[in-house]
């Protein structure tokens, strides 16, 4: 029955003849999948982006926000995963964009595809910022003030602000309603290309496959990979609805949490500070989202406002445009390009960095000096390792043994949390900072254990053992089975208990945690399925 | 199913889905499409059976895949079902006062209804309620003169500086006919409390051009009181707007061009309770149509945003400007 009815839809959306890559056994990791990671999200914040648009007054911005949270029905649900959705695309962007970075993907023939995705990369933040400034709190207006302040010193841009945010001052958000808006609309329309370029050149080979440029597969190679259809679909599905589901439960959940200290305030509270105008607004610390947390901070360097956008914004946009055109060499291995991968660890661990620096003194002015102690070590560290470290060859001439980009980020998260971490617990020894600094050291720990070995002595492994997939013994497709029933009796159960949520106040969140525990049923059931009928 | 008698038990040999799979298998052979190569199959032997099967019919395991197939609908039903209460986000809001004031009975903080023969004369307190919509807030003050006794304060014609129009403020209530409520938030661009307050008339004096905000009062303030000799007034910090709390709060000062609106107030003088009945002036801002403030005082109201008061509103006391 079900297979006919698929087989009729493929028929009529002719499902087999789309000019959809066609995928190898092994890229069925989310490695591969980063990029639909970032859609997904995308998808889930245009959906309650356009349910906001149903309520958001723009003449009485901070009112109607109160009003969506208190008095629409879920209202509070569908604003704090909308936030949270925004938050997941810009770190989800910035995973998928490090990843192809460190794996070479920006090289022949993928130059444009690059471009435009460091371009949606701008405009999600831009996206993200105009949202941000919706909300019409004391930290979105004073937020929208230091935009308007930079824009502004800039000697012939001030034209642009009216132009910008319209009457904000007067409390009117029309003009950033529709910019937010019309970014997203942008956003949408270089996605488009975006994915159907990405289609047209098929997702970037295993290294161990192909190591030089230009990693593509041919099309007589592709056409014997797995259709699109079913199989991409299904494993799609599941990355889609576990998104979905992290994207409604970490927001919700989160709501409960009350007076967290200011320093975790930026990164884990989706509920909206005081309005601009109340007493209470006299008592925040205004910090900017947490995404522009570090542009925050190298404001605090210099008071130059063009030598700010210079370090913060414009060399680092430049050199990420350029570097498909800068790094010439025909390798993919990171080890082959040990410059570029060094400065990609170092933007990654900066951009860290100084958010966390960001958050932890917002707005106190940081002399050169102590700038120095902060960025040199990491370089210092970087250069060394990367100098140390030699490719291994086999004997013909193959490297061996390789850091996934995944493994290289986590390390480098690690470790500048742990440094850290180190450097607040010898300024201000208290049981918060010990607190922090303990498991931190802990992680720290464990993640150079994992990749040590690997880093010191290449991993032996035969190098058909990553290209066909290991067949997978019966009883563990036999528990993936049970498993699946097991979330099918959670799934009805949580289903019948969502229907007793009151729709406003203060229980109204768990809807959002229930409904985002059923879409990880759901999405780990699709992978589960995926796993006992396609996995051989 | 078909069954196969034997003595002892039936014995199920074939049951519905394998028989279509074998059914499906054997066109498949015949097709000439998808012919199956005989010669292959004594060549490779299983292997190319499995293989050409996987291919063209499916997995060999088309009974697990079913049941695996209904489970995953089974959750996704269940996420559909857990999505409907959620729809309940796309219908409108209904607005029920839309046609005009209510009555509403001004409380304290414990629910029991204010007597207004004991509000304080001159109170430097912001004393705040909300009419006629949550969110509105509103000054709620007993006028005094510079001796501290109730003044009685008349009805007056006040006039929109900034359309030229006038209306009648009907003037104070309670026993001395000196209590008088004002909107809290500025005319101008829209600054609430502590920034717009209520200056006793201790406060207004030179002393209070060097004083911190939210309490500096500009000179413009202070010459304009003068010449209306009045001897307190509603000043905004923000930008130095000055209202008359004597005279229906009329403009003293720019930057605003809209006196405040003032909320209507009936005094029962049985009971001693108060109750906001109204209010006269401009739509408050800024929930008036498009921000524009409008003559039609019942502007605000059908405005989708906020609901109405009810038949109480909670007076409350924020705090004291003049003591931090
Ligand atoms: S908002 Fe009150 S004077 Fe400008």
């Amino acid at each position: 029955m079900s297979s006919k009815l698929s087989d009729w839809f493929k028929e009529r959306l002719g499902l087999d003849d789309l000019p959809f890559f066609k995928t190898p056994d092994y890229m069925y990791k989310v490695d591969y999948w980063l990029g639909a990671l970032v859609a997904s999200a995308f998808i889930y914040t245009v959906i309650t982006g356009l349910i906001l648009l149903l309520y958001y007054n723009a003449q009485a911005g901070y009112n109607s926000t109160e009003f969506v949270i208190n008095s629409v029905p879920y209202g509070s649900v569908v604003l704090y995963s909308h936030l949270y959705g925004a938050y997941a695309m810009i770190i989800l962007a910035y995973v998928h964009m490090f990843r192809n970075y460190f794996a070479g993907a920006y090289k022949k023939p993928r130059e444009l595809l690059w471009i435009i995705g460091v371009i949606m990369l701008v405009l999600t933040l831009g996206t993200a910022f105009l949202g941000y400034s919706l909300i019409g709190d004391a930290l979105a207006t004073s937020a929208v003030d230091v935009g308007e302040g930079i824009i502004s010193s800039i000697p012939g841009l001030s034209i642009f602000i009216p132009l910008l945010f319209g009457n904000y001052d007067a409390g009117d958000y029309g003009r950033v309603l529709a910019w937010h808006i019309i970014f997203t609309a942008l956003i949408g329309l270089l996605f488009v290309f975006h994915f159907f370029m990405a289609e047209h050149y098929g997702m970037m080979p295993s290294r161990k496959v192909k190591d030089k440029v230009p990693a593509v597969y041919t099309k007589e190679e592709w056409q014997k990979f797995n259709p699109w259809w079913p199989r991409n679909f299904v494993y799609m599905m599941s990355l889609v609805f576990l998104s979905w589901g992290f994207i409604l439960i970490i927001p919700n959940a989160l709501a409960y949490l009350n007076g967290l200290p200011q320093q975790l305030n930026p990164f884990l509270n989706p509920k909206p500070a005081p309005p601009p105008n109340s007493p209470a607004a006299a008592h925040i610390t205004t910090y900017p989202p947490w995404f522009f947390l570090f542009l925050y901070k190298i404001a605090d360097f210099t008071s130059d406002v063009l030598i700010f956008l210079f370090i913060g914004v414009i060399i680092p946009l430049i050199y990420l445009i350029l570097v498909p055109f800068l790094d010439r060499t025909e390798y993919l291995h990171p080890l082959k390009r040990k410059v570029f991968v060094g400065i990609g660890i170092l933007m990654a661990t900066y951009l860290i960095q100084t958010t966390i620096w960001g958050d932890l003194t917002p707005g106190v002015e940081i002399p050169v000096g102590q700038q120095v102690l902060v960025y040199l070590p990491p370089a210092i560290i970087v250069a060394l390792g990367l100098t140390a470290i030699k490719p291994r060859t086999d004997n013909k001439g193959n490297i061996k043994g390789t850091i996934s980009p995944i493994t290289v980020l986590a390390f480098v998260l690690a470790s500048s949390l742990f440094v850290i971490a180190g450097i607040e617990l010898l300024a201000n020894p208290t049981i918060l900072t010990v607190g922090i600094f303990i498991p931190l050291a802990g992680i720290f720990v464990l993640t150079t254990k994992k990749i040590a070995p690997i880093a010191l002595k290449a991993e032996q492994k035969s190098e058909n053992m990553a290209i066909s997939e290991e067949r997978v013994p019966e009883w563990k497709k036999k528990l993936a089975e049970g498993l699946v029933a097991v979330l099918f009796i959670y799934a009805v159960v949580l289903a019948a208990q969502i229907w007793t949520i009151p729709a406003t106040g203060y229980f109204s969140n768990l809807f959002g945690v229930d409904l985002g525990l059923i879409f990880l049923m759901l999405g780990e059931g699709i992978s589960l399925y995926h796993y006992v009928v396609y996995r051989k | 199913m078909i069954r196969f008698k034997s003595d002892k038990e039936d014995k199920p040999i074939l049951d519905y889905s394998n028989l279509t799979f074998i059914r499906k298998l054997t066109r498949k052979m015949r097709d000439p499409k998808t012919k199956f190569d005989t010669k292959e199959f004594i060549n490779r032997g299983e292997d190319y059976l499995f293989n050409y099967t996987n291919k063209n019919v499916g997995s060999v395991d088309e009974k697990r895949r079913k049941f695996l197939k209904s489970l995953i609908f089974g959750i996704a039903a269940a996420a559909v079902v857990g999505v409907i209460p959620g729809l309940k986000v796309l219908v409108p809001p209904t607005v029920t006062v839309t046609s005009g004031f209510p009555k509403s009975l001004l409380v304290d903080s414990s629910g029991n209804p204010i007597k207004a023969s004991q509000i304080p004369v001159n109170s430097p307190f912001i004393v705040i309620f909300e009419y006629p919509m949550t969110g509105e807030p509103n000054f709620l003050i007993n006028l005094g003169d510079s001796s501290g006794k109730p003044v009685e304060i008349p009805s007056t014609i006040v006039e929109v500086p900034q359309t030229g129009k006038t209306y009648t403020f009907p003037g104070g209530v309670g026993p001395n006919k000196s209590i008088v409520a004002y909107s809290a938030i500025c005319q101008h661009l829209g600054c609430t409390p502590p920034y717009i307050h209520f200056y006793p008339p201790q406060y207004v004096g030179p002393s209070q051009l060097t004083a911190s905000e939210p309490d500096q009062l500009t000179a413009a303030a202070l010459l304009a009181a003068k010449q209306a000799k009045v001897p307190a007034l509603i000043h905004c910090d923000c930008h130095g707007s000055t209202y008359d709390p004597y005279h229906g709060g009329s403009v003293l000062t720019g930057p605003t061009v809209r006196p405040l609106p003032a909320v209507v107030l009936e005094w029962d003088s049985s009971t001693d309770y108060l109750y906001a009945i109204g209010a006269v002036g401009v739509a408050a801002y800024p929930n008036g149509s498009n921000g524009v403030p409008t003559n039609n005082p019942n502007e605000d109201l059908s405005s989708s945003f906020g609901s109405p008061v009810g038949d109480k509103t909670t007076v409350q006391e924020t705090e004291n400007p003049f003591s931090s």
